[in-house]
C-alpha cells in the first residue's frame, strides 16, 4: 500500500487549512482527503466508522489542543467518543488503529500515513472484510 | 460550503488574525513545555477565581483589625502590620494576590478576545465578565483608599475631581465621601465600597458560569502551588507598607504606584480628571460592545464554523439525553415529550431534546453526540457530511 487513503475530520477552528489545501485534499499528501467541520465535536463517529468501511484505509479527526478547544469540550468528548467506537470496532474485526484522534498537524498525519503502511505490511489480508462472527466472538473481550 | 480560499478580510480583521497566530504561537511555545492539560493560559479564568479566593480570605482576616474612621484607619492598620503575628504578611498576600488577580483577569478578558471566544451566544459571559473587570477595579481604587496615607488622600481627591466632571457629580461626590467634606463617614463608605463590590463579584460569577458545563473554576494544582507560593514569597520579600498618615494639611503631589489599579490616576497627570473620565467611559463602552461590533471575520467568511443553531429533529429524538449531557454550554433542556416521536427508536420516549437557541454557539457536539440523527446543524447537514465522505473515499 503506498498510498492509504484517509478522511480526515478538521476542526475549522484549529487549522488555517486553506493554504494547505488543493481542493479536498491536502498539497502535500493528495491521498489525504480533508473535511472541515464546525469542531471535533461535531463528528458523528458513525461518519467514521462509514468512511472506513466504505473504502478509506484510515480516518482522523483534528481538533485544538486538549484543554483550549474553542467549545470549551468538544475535542474530550470527541475523545470520549472515538475510544467507544475504537472498543466496537475491535469487537466488528476493523482494526482501531485506523482511526486517528490527535491535535498536531502535518507532521502527525505523516506519521499516521507510516503506521498505515506498516498495518498493511503486516497484515495482508484485506481488513474491512468482516470475519465469520463465531471467529470474532472469540477476541472480541 | 465549499473548501476555497477565503474572500479578503478587512482591515480590522487582518489585524486580529496577526493578534490570534500570535496568541496561538505563544501557546504552542508553552505546550512544548507543558503538557497542553497544564498549559496556564488555558487556566486564566480558574487562576483569577484563585486568587479572588484568597483575597477573601486574607481580607476576612484583615477585616478583624481594622477600624473604619478617619483617626483608627492609618493606626489600626499599622497596628495590623507591626504588631499582630504574621500581619504584615497576611497584609502582603492580601496586595499581591490583588495584582495577581487583576493580571489574570486581563489575561482572561485578551485571550478570550483574541481567539474568539466572544462568538454567538458567548456575549453572555464576555458582558458578565466585563462587569466583574471593571467592579474587581474599582475594589482594587478603594482598597487603596482604606489605608488612609497619604495616597489614600490624594486617589481620594483625585476621584473627587473625576465624580465632579460627571453631570450630577456633586451629588455624587458627596455620596461617595458621606457629607460635603472628608469625615469618618468617608472611611465608612470606602470600607463599604470594598467589601460590598466584592461580594458581588461572587453573584457575577455565577452569572458568568451559570451557561457553562463543566466551567473550569480552578486551575491544576501545580499552579495553585505555584501562585499561592508567588504570592506568599512577595509578601515576604517586598513588605506592603503605608505611606506617611494622611492629615487635613498634608497636599500630596507624589505616592507610590500599583500600575495595575492605579493607572488611570497615573495617567490623570496628562490628561486631567475630564479626559480620564472619557477615557475610561471609552474603554468601558468598547469592551462591552467587543462580542457585538468586534468580530474578527464577517459571517460569509466563517463557513462551517457559522452553520447555524442546532435543529433538534422531532420524529427522531428518543429522550436519550446525549446531547443534554454533552453540550458545554447548557444549551440543551430535556422536556416531557409531547407526542412519541416517528422511528421506532423514537416510539416510546418520555422526554424530548429543545435547544434554547439564544445558548447555542453552533460548534455542533450534540451531532457528534446524538447516534440517532436527532440533531442538525441548518447549514450544515449531516447528509452534506456524508456526501463528503462519499466523494471522498470514491476519489
Amino acid at each position: 500500500m503506498n498510498d492509504p487513503k484517509v478522511v480526515g475530520f478538521v476542526c475549522d477552528w484549529s487549522v488555517a487549512l486553506a493554504p494547505l489545501l488543493d481542493g479536498t485534499r491536502l498539497r502535500e499528501l493528495p491521498s489525504v482527503r480533508v473535511i472541515p467541520v464546525p469542531c471535533s465535536g461535531f463528528v458523528r463517529p458513525d461518519w467514521l466508522e462509514d468512511a472506513l468501511t466504505r473504502g478509506a484505509d484510515g480516518v482522523f479527526v483534528l481538533g485544538c489542543p486538549y484543554g483550549d478547544c474553542l467549545n470549551r469540550e468538544g475535542n474530550y468528548l470527541m475523545r470520549d467518543r472515538v475510544d467507544q467506537l475504537r472498543r466496537r470496532l475491535q469487537r466488528r474485526r476493523i482494526d482501531p488503529a485506523r482511526i486517528h484522534d490527535r491535535t498536531a498537524f502535518l507532521a502527525e498525519v505523516r506519521a499516521f500515513l507510516d503506521r498505515l503502511r506498516a498495518l498493511a505490511a503486516a497484515a495482508p489480508k484485506a481488513p474491512t472484510k468482516m470475519p465469520a462472527p463465531a471467529a470474532a466472538e472469540g477476541e472480541a473481550r | 460550503m465549499s473548501v476555497t480560499a477565503p474572500p479578503p478580510r478587512s482591515p480590522y480583521g487582518r489585524l486580529m488574525t496577526g493578534v490570534l497566530r500570535g496568541t496561538i504561537k505563544l501557546d504552542v511555545v508553552i505546550n512544548r513545555i507543558y503538557p497542553s492539560d497544564f498549559n496556564p493560559l488555558y487556566y486564566t479564568g480558574g487562576l483569577a477565581n484563585l486568587f479572588l479566593f484568597v483575597l477573601v480570605v486574607s481580607g476576612i482576616f484583615l477585616f478583624f483589625y481594622y477600624e473604619a474612621s478617619l483617626i483608627g484607619a492609618f493606626a489600626s492598620v499599622q497596628y495590623l502590620t507591626e504588631r499582630v503575628p504574621y500581619g504584615g504578611i497576611v497584609r502582603g498576600i492580601h496586595r499581591y494576590a490583588a495584582d495577581g488577580f487583576i493580571v489574570a483577569v486581563l489575561l482572561h478578558v485578551f485571550r478570550n478576545w483574541f481567539t474568539d471566544r466572544y462568538l454567538f451566544a458567548r456575549d453572555n459571559p464576555w458582558i458578565s465578565g466585563m462587569f466583574l473587570l471593571v467592579f474587581g477595579g474599582f475594589v482594587g481604587f478603594t482598597g487603596y483608599q482604606l489605608v488612609w496615607d497619604e495616597r489614600a488622600q490624594a486617589l481620594t481627591a483625585m476621584f473627587l475631581a473625576m465624580l465632579r466632571t460627571l453631570p450630577g457629580g456633586a451629588w455624587l461626590a458627596r455620596v461617595f465621601i458621606g457629607g460635603s467634606g472628608i469625615s469618618d463617614a468617608t472611611i465608612v463608605r470606602a470600607l463599604y465600597l470594598h467589601i460590598g463590590p466584592a461580594s458581588a463579584l461572587y453573584i457575577l460569577l455565577w452569572w458568568h458560569y451559570t451557561r457553562l458545563r463543566h466551567p473550569k473554576i480552578w486551575p491544576p494544582a501545580v499552579w495553585v502551588l505555584f501562585c499561592v507560593g508567588l504570592v506568599f514569597l512577595l509578601a515576604g520579600v517586598i513588605p506592603a507598607l503605608s505611606g506617611r498618615p494622611a492629615t487635613p494639611a498634608a497636599q500630596p503631589t507624589a505616592f507610590p504606584l500599583d500600575i495595575f489599579f492605579l493607572w488611570p490616576f497615573w495617567l490623570m497627570n496628562w490628561l486631567g480628571a475630564a479626559g480620564i473620565v472619557v477615557l475610561l467611559g471609552v474603554l468601558t463602552a468598547a469592551g462591552f460592545a467587543i462580542p457585538y461590533l468586534g468580530w474578527r471575520e464577517r459571517p460569509q467568511e466563517m463557513d462551517v464554523r457559522h452553520a447555524g443553531v442546532a435543529q433538534v429533529i422531532d420524529g427522531n429524538c428518543t429522550g436519550c439525553e446525549l446531547c443534554y449531557y454533552d453540550c458545554p454550554y447548557n444549551a440543551i433542556v430535556m422536556v416531557p415529550s409531547p407526542a412519541p416521536g416517528f422511528s421506532r427508536a423514537a416510539a416510546n420516549r418520555t422526554l424530548l431534546a429543545v435547544v434554547v437557541e439564544s445558548r447555542c454557539v453552533e460548534c455542533g457536539i450534540c451531532i457528534g453526540a446524538c447516534p440517532f440523527e436527532a440533531l442538525e446543524l441548518p447549514k450544515f447537514l449531516e447528509r452534506d457530511v456524508r456526501a463528503r465522505v462519499l466523494e471522498a473515499v470514491q476519489a
